[in-house]
């Protein structure tokens, strides 16, 4: 089997791709418009410098080359949501070519990264199609790999993977990404079409690989074809067959001048899975847990490399963990405090954790663990049944487990453990 | 040095000269078809008129195409904008071939007319400003060349004609024929006044990133370099006002040269390509919903609503669309589209070498100016043939000029001179000079004071 994606995603820019209108989120649609990105006689793009910059970090991010003189193509065809009948967008001449991506046990190719306008979003609504151009003309990526994924496994690896470094570059990964999936299980290429969401990628590619092998199996051959998803019914279905080629009619576009990208300085180059590598062979520390901390998380990061020499990797760890179960957003003010605690084997319940960042004093209580152990006796020497009762059903003594992890502010769990001790012992 | 801005000035002009020169302006537009529309609300300023493709704020800008209609720009050209900041007065939009695709001005609904005899052509495809400059005395007009919709119209009504070097006038407001040709221009009743315009409207623009922030040189020329390869097709009473152009040049201590330029030919059909290609992807956004022609009917599958839009393309401009739409297909490209783009380089630099040590003279158009009813019989490839002496500067960019040098028959002829890239002024002075020796005729002078 063998697949490859084209994801697209949005860059992180203030303005649009080719004019000055804003890229924010709104309500109000065509509120951020102007003749260029609805596309009037007259009117011509103009190059937003900040996107390509970005475009140029992540391309170096993804080990790829980077093209010194970039320039731009019209792509044409027909379609409602696109403006001038035709995207600017890039191919031969493109920022980024020739990397790959650094998965744990293999390398997936990237053939090319390029840099193109967004269409405007079509809104279908009682029996009408409406167009909101407020999205025509956000600046995007689109970021094309080789068909080298050959599991479902890998396939999630890498999408994780390449989120995980365009969250580095600043990139909002929570956005809808949309991606064409070319999967394969015999010699033709099946390509499904504008695929929205994470969520509907994998499943797709599920549903293809059931699709093509019940084929396979029943002796048959898979078709080269396009199809679309569905992800209401999670099922594909053949769009347009391959013998109609598509046609864009691709030329250069005449209103941009050849580009020159080599004075953009890119962003600090952070590729959390090698920082997350090195983390743990340094401290001999479990690699996924690090990452799975550090991947959508810049801030964590940053506090891992503020207290690293101060503390224990092991403690660090546990406390971004308390962070991270709370919801707690990574700001080394309260940090600093769940670190300290946890260096001192407190328990960091949630009514700690509303004292650190009120500002109170956290009394530490200490209590001896025979003093614990001693409560859980009498508790238990209360009713006779109960421990009888607790060979059937464990549950007879939440209350007991409630009582005890109150009182002496440990975790339920480490309290279910003590009142456990303590039954086995009687 | 004749200027009409600087007479202009001096003069004491009448409480209704406004007034008066929209109402005769729109007696004698009745009969030539000028101008598309006039601006009711002139007054104060050396008038102006835009060429229809060019975009005036809130003004209908139709590129003389029926599916521009109702077209009003939002902002104004950058050349508009500079032109009224130095005091000039917008006077309407002039009638044009339909987004620029035509030498004589024919292909739109309703044709201008040469001022000399209304029974010929005025030229294309900036016809209107070339007759608007032919009929009015105080007056300069904004134009536009992709391949000679400046040169060609200037001489066939008698006016000199300049198009720049490719991006020294930025092309921000321009309805886009072929964007790595277009070229904004100016046609006056005097080189002088070519030069005050230009001046005022060249320097980077950064709304088009294409316009270009380069010095424009005055650097003269005393030797004429003239193509063989481009003697070869010309009309016999061209051929001999032509030639005698040449010894007057000589008896003005300027030097003839003739030089051969191989392979000068394929610059029509590299022209074509490369503009069609383009044409025909700006010509794709009117789908008839946004601006102008809108179709209305808004059940219609997508595909039916944009192409009852584009019927209302005229014959010229669909074929335009078609030949471009082939030569930029993936199976024929490379022996098309990138082949001209390969020609155009090739021919710059050997035209450039020429440059370098003169100027390029040559007749304007191959033929003295033709009857309406002539042009109409001919076929495309004909009519494309025809700009074999304007396309070569306008492929490769280069600044050139046409101005009348000679009357047959009580028809106006005109000559083109080509200077290097930058070296703009060098062909408006020599015009400005060859003014001293030659009376330009025009047949009005509607608003002389
Ligand atoms: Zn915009």
């Amino acid at each position: 089997m063998k697949i490859g994606l084209e994801v697209h995603v949005a860059l992180p820019t203030k303005t649009k791709l080719f004019c000055s209108d804003s890229t924010s989120e709104t309500r109000e649609p065509n509120s951020q418009i102007c003749p260029i990105c609805v596309g009037f006689p007259g009117s011509r793009p103009v190059l937003n410098e900040e996107a390509v910059r970005v475009a140029k970090s992540i391309a170096i991010a993804l080990n790829c080359r980077v093209r010194e003189d970039i320039s731009f193509i019209r792509k044409v065809y027909f379609y409602p949501d696109l403006p001038k009948s035709f995207q600017i967008t890039q191919l031969s001449e493109s920022i980024g070519s020739d990397g790959f991506l650094e998965l744990e046990k293999k390398r997936v190719g990237i053939r090319r990264i390029q840099i193109e306008e967004d269409p405007a979003r079509i809104i279908r609504e009682e029996g009408y199609t409406l167009l909101d151009f407020n999205r025509s003309g956000i600046p995007l990526v689109e970021i094309v790999t080789e068909p080298d994924i050959t599991t479902e496994e890998e396939l999630r690896e890498m999408v994780f993977t390449l989120r995980t470094i365009l969250h580095y570059q600043g990139v909002d990964v929570n956005q809808e990404v949309k991606t064409d999936l070319n999967i394969s299980l015999a010699e033709e290429r099946v390509e499904i079409k504008n695929v929205t969401g994470i969520k509907n990628l994998i499943a797709a590619a599920q549903y293809e690989i059931t699709r093509q092998g019940a084929i396979i199996k029943k002796g048959g051959v898979p078709e080269k074809e396009t199809r679309s998803f569905d992800a209401a019914s999670g099922t594909t279905k053949t769009s347009r067959k391959k013998e109609s080629e598509e046609e864009y009619g691709f030329i250069y576009e005449p209103d941009l001048t050849v580009y020159d990208t080599k004075n953009l300085s890119e962003n600090a180059m952070r590729i959390p899975t090698k920082i997350a590598m090195g983390l743990a062979v340094k401290h001999k520390a479990n690699y996924s847990t690090i990452l799975e901390l550090i991947a959508f998380d810049t801030g964590a990061l940053n506090l891992i490399n503020e207290f690293e020499e101060e503390f224990d990797f092991k403690t660090i760890i546990a406390s971004l963990e308390i962070m991270k179960r709370f919801g707690e957003p990574a700001n080394s003010g309260v940090f600093k405090e769940i670190l300290g605690l946890t260096d001192q084997k407190i328990d960091i319940t949630r009514d700690v954790l509303k004292k650190i960042k009120a500002g109170d004093k956290v009394e530490i209580k200490k209590f001896s663990e025979p003093q614990i152990d001693e409560t859980i006796r009498e508790m238990l020497n209360s009713d006779k049944t109960i421990v009888e009762k607790y060979k059937k059903n464990k549950n007879v003594v939440n209350f007991i487990v409630g009582t005890i992890s109150k009182k002496y502010g440990i975790q339920p769990r480490d309290a279910a453990a003590r009142v456990e001790g303590v039954i086995n012992k009687l | 040095m004749k200027s009409y801005i600087s007479e202009f000035e001096s003069k004491d002009k009448p409480k209704d000269y406004y007034q008066k020169l929209l109402e005769e302006l729109k007696g004698k537009n009745r009969e030539l078809h000028v101008f598309n529309n006039l601006n009711e609300d002139l007054r104060d300023g050396f008038p102006f008129s835009v060429k229809d493709n060019i975009c005036v704020r809130g003004v209908e800008s139709t590129a003389s195409s029926k599916i521009l209609k109702t077209y009003k720009p939002p902002f104004n050209a950058t050349v508009v904008e500079r032109l009224q900041r130095q005091g000039f007065a917008f006077l309407g939009k002039t009638n044009m071939d339909e987004f620029g695709f035509g030498s004589f001005g024919i292909n739109c609904e309703t044709p201008a007319r040469n001022p000399f005899n209304v029974d010929y052509v005025a030229g294309g495809s900036s016809s209107g400003a070339a007759v608007a400059t032919s009929i009015l005395k105080y007056h300069v007009a904004v134009a536009e060349s992709t391949g000679g919709s400046i040169s060609a119209p200037a001489a066939f009504c008698g006016v000199v004609g300049f198009t720049p070097t490719y991006g020294v006038v930025s092309r921000n407001g321009l309805i886009d024929y072929a964007n790595s040709l277009d070229k904004i221009g100016f046609m006056a009743r005097s080189a002088a006044d070519i030069r005050k315009v230009l001046n005022m409207s060249v320097g980077r623009d950064e709304k088009d990133t294409t316009s270009l922030d380069a010095r424009l040189r005055d650097e003269p020329k005393i030797q004429f370099s003239v193509i063989n390869q481009l003697m070869n097709g010309l009309d016999d009473k061209v051929r001999s006002a032509f030639d005698k152009l040449l010894e007057k040049l000589k008896s003005m201590d300027y030097k003839i040269n003739y030089v051969d330029l191989k392979d000068i030919e394929a610059a029509i059909p590299a022209y074509y390509i490369i503009s069609t290609a383009e044409a025909s992807t700006n010509l794709a956004r009117y789908t008839g919903f946004k601006y102008g022609f809108k179709v209305g009917d808004f059940s219609k599958r997508y595909n039916d609503f944009f192409t009852e839009a584009r019927m209302q393309f005229g014959s010229e401009a669909k074929r335009r669309i078609i030949l471009g739409t082939f030569v930029r297909g993936a199976s024929v490209k490379n022996r098309y589209y990138v082949k001209a783009l390969k020609v155009r380089a090739m021919l710059g630099e050997k035209m450039r070498r020429i440059l370098r040590e003169s100027l390029i003279i040559s007749p304007t158009m191959s033929i003295t100016t033709p009857k309406i009813s002539e042009v109409e019989k001919l076929s495309p490839v004909q009519t494309y043939a025809l700009d074999m002496l304007t396309i070569p500067p306008n492929l490769c960019g280069f600044p050139h000029v046409s101005f009348p040098y000679e009357y047959i028959d009580d028809m106006p002829i005109g000559a083109q001179i080509v200077g290097d890239h930058f070296n703009d002024y060098a062909p408006i002075s020599f015009v400005e000079n060859w003014e001293g020796k030659f009376k330009y005729r025009f047949k009005y002078n509607i608003g002389a004071i």
